[in-house]
């Protein structure tokens, strides 16, 4: 086991820059969780960790080793490919035994290892298969499989959990987790699902359009995200962002909406207004921050129901702010209907500012 | 209620069967049309040189013989002892051929697949070039070029021309090949503990045999019914391949048709062998890619 260091990392492809000058470190045993949009930039980063494509500029470090130069085949890892990348000729038995024929090992000791990989993940069944024989869930688990039967400085997982049905899915992560802290494995683990970062990583990195946005523990990404991207991108349903108008008078900070209603500020969120670079403020308020009445309350603003989606034991209803759709949730038990009156109290406590020219969350101090 | 969707569905394919018959038709009449003479030349190769010349001709020899086969293969005949020096010669040079072909061929498709060098394109332009021109047009020159290098009368000479033509589409349906072979089996191979060598012998070899084995074919045959390169570049007697030796030494005796025909039909055989054997890969081979998987 080992740590990760990104120095600076850029990689360019053309004129376009897939990966913008990241930097980060994941210590020895830590699960990292890289989450973003398509394209941001995820797959590269893990193959430039992995060695597999040339660095443009930057320094990657595994233990204490730089490993720039390093062939991914001495840099002692272990990767899960996107597309699972299984050998076509081989079947699931000769997949599984590959890297450790390559590391020459004796053949009973590899019979062993596949063969107990092959019992974690469920398919004693499917070893003689070739993969062209195997459903997509089964592929990605011998994926899956192919990374585990060898004992790696670090793992390297691209999305291993995206075409498995959600009851295979959560079986496989508490296995991944599980596997995780047995072995105390350095995890670097790419995903499109937040559910699968938050439940599974020590950490999470959070990048969109090549730049790291923020890295952080999961609880402080979703409490305190550092800007306006990553408000809306952790946490589902999405971070409300409404755009307010701030101004100060007689020592009071209201923000105003397009509409004409406005909102005091605590004394503690008007110090973070005032670190503001322009009078426009973003207010950002998760689903169940926000307090709705369905009669008129003293204090909260008026809006309109725009609609309403049951989804069980919780009801989501939509309604438009100064041109923002704001997310809230309410009881099922709560009578609400599309096009009804509602008025709606934002929490001071768990409320978000964020300055609207930088998109930078602002501070108190 | 059930009847009417039956009946849509129903109708669609008895026109697909109706089209399915006129190419069973058009396969049936190509099948004709290329097997006959072929037929022929078999009957007429086990017919005596008297049956041969007979009109209207006997549809089944009288009484069929081997005496063309076993003239053919007496080493002790003159006839023998010229034709299995050709057939030798033949072999050698499109076997020789064939190797270097591949040799040099499967390297070449995967750095044009793989790598991103400079003048990438443009090679790869240059390679296809050579195939918009017709062969003849390079005859004179090769043959300058051949007499320079000293090559003229070696099998030499040929092998090297029989490459000029065969790589360029070796290349390119090679390269089609790797094109399709994901980068990713690669990069999975070389995190397994492969170098970029290892990966390729024994990730993506494997996986191309198919396209090897095409290319290999493709080669073998060109090489080996050659005639025009052959008939210019080569003067001794010893040294002819079995196009122009059939050619030469059956026009120099008077024509003598059964075994003209024993000649060409042994001289299919090793085409037909090979292509029954590798059939299969062949196939794959040219159909490859046309689905995505
Ligand atoms: N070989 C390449 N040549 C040119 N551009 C590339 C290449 N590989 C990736 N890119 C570009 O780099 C950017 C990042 O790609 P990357 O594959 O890392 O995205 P990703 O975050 O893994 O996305 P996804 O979630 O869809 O897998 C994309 O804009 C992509 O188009
Ligand atoms: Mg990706």
């Amino acid at each position: 086991m080992a740590h990760v260091v990104l120095r600076n990392l850029v990689k360019t492809y053309g004129p376009h820059t897939a990966v913008n000058n990241v930097s980060l470190t994941v210590n020895d045993g830590e699960f990292v969780a890289l989450v973003g949009p398509s394209g941001c930039g995820k797959t590269t980063t893990l193959n430039l960790v992995a060695g597999l494509i040339p660095i443009t500029s930057g320094d990657i470090s595994i233990g204490d080793r730089v490993v720039n130069d390093v062939d991914p085949k001495n840099r002692d890892i272990a990767m899960v490919f996107q597309n699972y990348a299984l050998y076509p000729q081989k079947t699931v038995y000769k997949n599984l035994a590959f890297p450790l024929q390559m590391r020459r090992l004796p053949r009973d000791e590899i019979d062993r290892k596949v063969k107990e990989a092959a019992r974690v993940l469920d398919m004693t069944h499917l070893l003689e298969r070739k993969p062209r024989e195997l459903s997509g869930g089964q592929q990605q688990r011998v994926a899956l499989g192919r990374a585990l039967v060898r004992d790696p400085a670090v793992f390297l997982m691209d999305e291993p959990l995206s075409n498995l049905d959600a009851k295979l899915r959560v079986q496989m992560r508490s296995e991944i987790k599980r596997f995780h802290q047995d072995l105390e494995a350095t995890i670097i683990y790419v995903t499109h699902d937040q559910l699968e970062a938050v439940t599974m990583a020590d950490k999470m990195a959070v990048m969109n359009g090549g730049f790291l946005q923020q890295y952080d523990s999961p609880a402080q990404v979703f409490n305190h995200p550092v800007n306006m991207f990553v408000a809306s991108f952790i946490g589902s349903p999405a971070m409300s962002l409404i755009p307010l108008e701030a101004s100060s008078a007689n020592g009071r900070t209201v923000l105003t909406g397009e509409e004409g209603w406005s909102i005091e500020l605590s004394p503690h969120n008007a110090r973070k207004v005032e670190r503001s670079t322009t009078k426009k403020v973003v207010l950002g308020a998760r689903h169940s921050t926000i307090k709705l009445s369905t009669s008129p309350v003293p204090g909260a603003i008026p809006a309109k129901a725009y609609t309403v989606e049951p989804t069980g034991d919780i009801t989501f209803v939509q309604a438009l702010l100064s041109g923002a759709v704001v997310n809230i949730s309410v009881p099922p038990t709560m009578p609400v209907a599309p096009d009804q009156p509602i008025w709606l109290e934002f929490d001071q406590e768990r409320m978000h500012l964020f300055d609207g020219a930088t998109e930078m969350a602002l501070e108190a101090d | 209620m059930t009847s009417m969707p039956s009946n849509v569905a129903t109708r669609p394919r008895k026109s697909i069967d109706g089209w399915r018959w006129v190419g069973r038709l058009f396969l049936a009449l190509m099948l004709f049309y290329t097997a006959v003479p072929m037929i022929w030349m078999l009957i007429t190769s086990i017919k005596s040189g008297f049956a041969a010349m007979q009109f209207p001709p006997q549809w089944w020899p009288n009484e069929p013989t081997l005496a063309s086969y076993y003239k053919l293969l007496d080493p002790t005949s003159s006839v023998g002892n010229d034709f299995l020096r050709f057939f030798w010669n033949s072999l050698f040079v499109s076997v020789s051929t064939t190797i270097l072909a591949v040799i040099v061929a499967v390297p070449a498709a995967y750095a044009f697949s793989r790598f991103d060098f400079p003048g990438r394109k443009f090679l790869f332009f240059t390679v296809l070039l050579r195939n918009m021109f017709p062969a003849v047009i390079f005859l004179v020159p090769l043959f300058i070029l051949m007499r320079l290098l000293g090559l003229v009368n070696t099998h030499g000479s040929l092998v090297l021309t029989y490459l000029t033509f065969g790589l360029p589409l070796a290349i390119w349906l090679l390269k089609g090949f790797y094109d399709n072979i994901p980068h990713q089996l690669e990069q999975a191979a070389r995190i397994d503990g492969a170098s970029r060598f290892q990966a390729f012998i024994l990730i993506v070899m494997p996986l191309s045999a198919p396209g090897i084995i095409a290319t290999a074919i493709y080669s073998f045959i060109g090489a080996w019914n050659e005639y025009i390169f052959a008939y210019t570049f080569l003067n001794k007697n010893d040294q002819l391949t079995l196009p122009i030796g059939i050619q030469r030494f059956f026009s120099e005796n008077t024509t003598d048709f059964p075994g003209l025909m024993a000649a060409s039909f042994m001289m299919s055989v090793p085409v037909v062998v090979l292509f029954l054997l590798l059939q299969r890969y062949f196939v794959r081979a040219l159909t490859e890619g046309a689905v995505k998987h």
